[in-house]
């Protein structure tokens, strides 16, 4: 016996958790376009997606977000700290691979300093997780060490039943607990048969190409040149990626007053690594490229114990030159000896 | 009662022609809305694009680009080039719901006080009739604020 | 022989013979409606060219790599005739010398590949005035329509959900063979004239700036509108720039590599309707 969650139950469970004070969100359309948004009812809800075209990631670190406010004075500087909201938040829908994402990218906001902007959100979410019981061409979770139906991340996951009437429901953590006790009376105690999830192949073989990429004698190889020679250098894989967390802190106002923000930025832009005096140590789209990898299957690696890849394939699907993380490690796994 | 409203009009001119018709009705005693910014040019030519966005960016709910007349330009042609410049901009500005009647062009040349005075409180007025530029000035307001996410 | 055997003979030739270092075509992708940009350094490899109907990107962009032609010798491309009208473009503002531009040209007609002859981009020059009445697409001519027939108040609106989606990657810049700037005015920050944060304010801006230094230049290739990862429809704000440059100035960008561009030239009675 476990416990279900049917669909047409849904716009209960979510009246319920609007009056336990959380604000729903989910997978959705508008504007031509997929991604994580707040949502009125279940009908708002897009859940029949792969993956939104946008990452869970945006509610966590958004592109663009303020940080301090300031004012220059005569004698002082004063100051005002802009956090973010404190509302609670279900995530409902959310794939696996953007639910590890979150996961991954725990302790680099995390080791040294505690970044309050990431963590008083991540605090303050349950990720409510659907196994895949389908996949595109793209998806490549299984080629990371993750899967269709992977809890890296989750909070509850939802198993689809065979009979597409609703989902079982396994609570995965305290906070998972929390969420169901507020649906409880929405949801049966049944026995039934979960579909069978996705068949997502492996794509390459990422211990090999690891130990590829280890080896110093591979990092001036000729290969990041002829794998990354059509790549045009522009940021949409690292803002689609779940887990890419670079970012840069502007100032914006004018000479006395103004907003200190925290924005995107990615590796991929010649800008990124562009010094004052002119002098640029990653001058070439190769070496951009190299340090992608490099950075989500060595370094990061190195420091966390973590590959930054979650598999979702994004980097690929949206390439406007077809590149992306699956063809480079495809590439490194058939070449390495 | 609410203080009426009085737009922020930011003209960007060039020295030679405009900014001296600008002169010359101060010089002659002539009245006209203090509601314009004037922003001294070498030329309309000099004048980018880029000045009218920071302009909105910053609050203006109106802007005025003006330089000499045809065959006047002090460099002879800049103002032919900022002629074709305009065109495209202003149909781009308007193509994205930035209304045309905020960014307006003239030629007024450093004999024309009287017209500068006309213009300043003519703008001036029409830009008072259509309110503050709100739907612009909403987008800094928004960053301005905490984040929602 | 098929259209893609027939280039990749050509593509053999002129690399044996030592006409062209390289060839830059289409590959196969990585699912089988995909088309990956290909290079090509020898006449072994021409297998790899793959060309039919789905070989839409606009390859030109490659030409402005750094360095590329800087040694004198001559690259070969496959192009579209928007890619040719890219080229015109690129040779007329001094980015690219014509003559090292080897041009495989062809058309795509539904599903239909059809070989253009010529091998110089001034061979089209022909096909370049037959080009001139081509506009957008029903559909987009449609929502061309609805936005002209709003009021500035609904237009912005439309414009500003548009641009909120906006993130700032710079696809857009990046995939396009205009925007060779080795410093894009966005992240010139002396002074900041553009917000770079990518709020809805700072998207305005970037997509009303990245619009205008397209007119007149834009060979409606589509690059940014298909490379954008938020769909934002840029084809729409590009096609209005190119409307308003030949309505107005009679320029059809990319016709000639001796075109003057449009806004670095003037005539005397250019109309002035709306200055005071």
């Amino acid at each position: 016996m476990t416990r279900i969650l049917l669909n047409s139950r849904l716009d209960d469970c979510l009246s319920a958790w609007r009056s336990a004070g959380y604000r729903v969100i989910a997978p959705s359309r508008s504007n031509n376009l997929t991604s994580f948004d707040e949502v009125a009812s279940a009908a708002d809800m897009a859940l029949d997606l792969v993956l939104p075209e946008r990452t869970i990631k945006d509610h966590f670190f958004p592109q663009t977000e303020p940080l301090v406010r300031y004012e220059i004075k005569k004698q002082q500087i004063d100051t005002e700290e802009m956090l973010p909201p404190d509302d609670k938040r279900v995530f409902f829908g959310v794939r696996p691979c953007d639910a590890a994402g979150l996961d991954i990218d725990d302790p680099l906001f995390g080791w040294d300093y505690k970044d309050q902007y990431w963590f008083k959100r991540r605090e303050n979410s349950v990720i409510v997780t659907i196994a895949c019981t389908k996949a595109d061409p793209f998806c490549m979770c299984t080629s990371v060490n993750l899967g269709p139906d992977n809890p890296k991340g989750s909070d509850i996951m939802l198993h689809p039943l065979k009979d597409g009437r609703g989902w079982q429901m396994v609570t995965l953590t305290d906070r998972g607990k929390a969420l169901l006790e507020t649906v409880v009376p929405m949801l049966q105690e049944d026995a039934a048969e979960t579909a069978s999830l996705a068949n997502v192949p492996v794509k390459f073989d990422v211990e090999k190409a690891m130990t590829w990429l280890a080896d110093p004698a591979n990092f001036e190889s000729h290969f990041w040149k002829e794998i990354s020679q059509r790549c045009i250098g522009c940021g949409s894989c690292t803002f689609l990626c779940p887990t890419c967390h670079c970012f840069d802190i502007q100032d914006e106002g004018d000479t006395y007053s103004g907003i200190r923000r925290k924005n995107w930025d990615s590796c991929s832009f010649a800008m990124f690594t562009m010094h004052t005096s002119g002098h640029n140590p990653r001058n070439t789209q190769s070496m951009r490229w190299r340090q992608r990898i490099m950075h989500k299957f060595n370094y990061y690696r190195g420091k966390f114990g973590v590959n930054s890849c979650s598999g979702c394939g994004r980097c690929t699907r949206q390439c406007p030159v077809d590149m992306g993380i699956t063809e480079t490690l495809q590439e490194i796994t058939n070449t390495a000896k | 009662m609410s203080e009426p409203f009085e737009p922020k009009i930011v003209a960007f001119v060039c020295t030679y022609c405009t900014y001296a018709g600008a002169d010359l009705a101060g010089t002659s005693r002539m009245k006209y809305a203090p509601n314009v910014r004037i922003v001294r040019l070498p030329c309309t030519g000099r004048i980018s694009p880029m000045f009218i966005l920071k302009a909105l960016q910053k609050g203006a709910d109106g802007v005025l680009v003006s330089g000499c007349h045809p065959g006047d330009c002090h460099f002879a042609q800049g103002n032919y080039h900022a002629r074709r410049r305009w065109t495209v901009f202003r149909a781009l500005l308007s193509f994205t719901g930035i209304p045309e009647e905020r960014i307006k062009f003239s030629w007024i040349s450093a004999a024309e006080g009287a017209k500068f005075a006309e213009l300043i409180n003519g703008i001036t007025d029409e830009i008072r009739a259509l309110g503050p530029f709100e739907q612009y000035q909403e987008l800094q307001k928004v960053i301005e604020t905490q984040s929602t996410y | 022989m098929g259209i893609q055997e027939q280039y990749r003979n050509e593509a053999a030739e002129l690399l044996s013979s030592g006409a062209v270092k390289l060839v830059i075509g289409y590959g196969g992708g990585s699912t089988p409606d995909r088309r990956r940009p290909v290079f090509v350094r020898s006449a072994e490899e021409v297998s790899r060219l793959v060309l039919d109907s789905y070989c839409v990107a606009n390859l030109s962009a490659y030409l402005i790599s750094e360095g590329l032609l800087s040694d004198g010798k001559n690259v070969a491309v496959f192009l579209k005739p928007d890619g040719i009208r890219s080229v015109n473009i690129l040779s007329a503002e001094a980015q690219v010398n014509p003559d090292q531009v080897v041009i495989l040209g062809f058309n795509i007609e539904g599903e239909q590949t059809t070989p253009l002859p010529g091998r110089k981009a001034a061979d089209y020059a022909p096909l370049m005035e037959s080009l001139r009445s081509s506009g957008l697409s029903p559909e987009l001519q449609r929502e061309a329509d609805r936005l002209e027939q709003m009021s500035a108040v609904e237009r912005f609106d439309y414009w500003k959900e548009q641009f909120a989606k906006c993130i700032k990657c710079y696809a857009c810049r990046q995939v396009c063979p205009m925007c060779y700037c080795r410093r894009c005015i966005v992240d010139v920050n002396q002074p900041q004239w553009i917000n770079t944060s990518s709020h809805t304010l700072g998207n305005f801006e970037w997509n009303i700036v990245r619009a205008f230094h397209l007119a007149g230049r834009c060979v409606a290739c589509g690059g940014c509108d298909r490379a954008c990862p938020v769909n934002i429809p840029l084809r729409l704000i590009n096609h209005r720039m190119s409307k308003e440059t030949l309505d107005i100035f009679g320029h059809f960008p990319g016709e000639s590599a001796d075109q003057k561009p449009v806004l670095a030239t003037f005539r005397q009675d250019d109309p002035e309707t709306f200055i005071l």
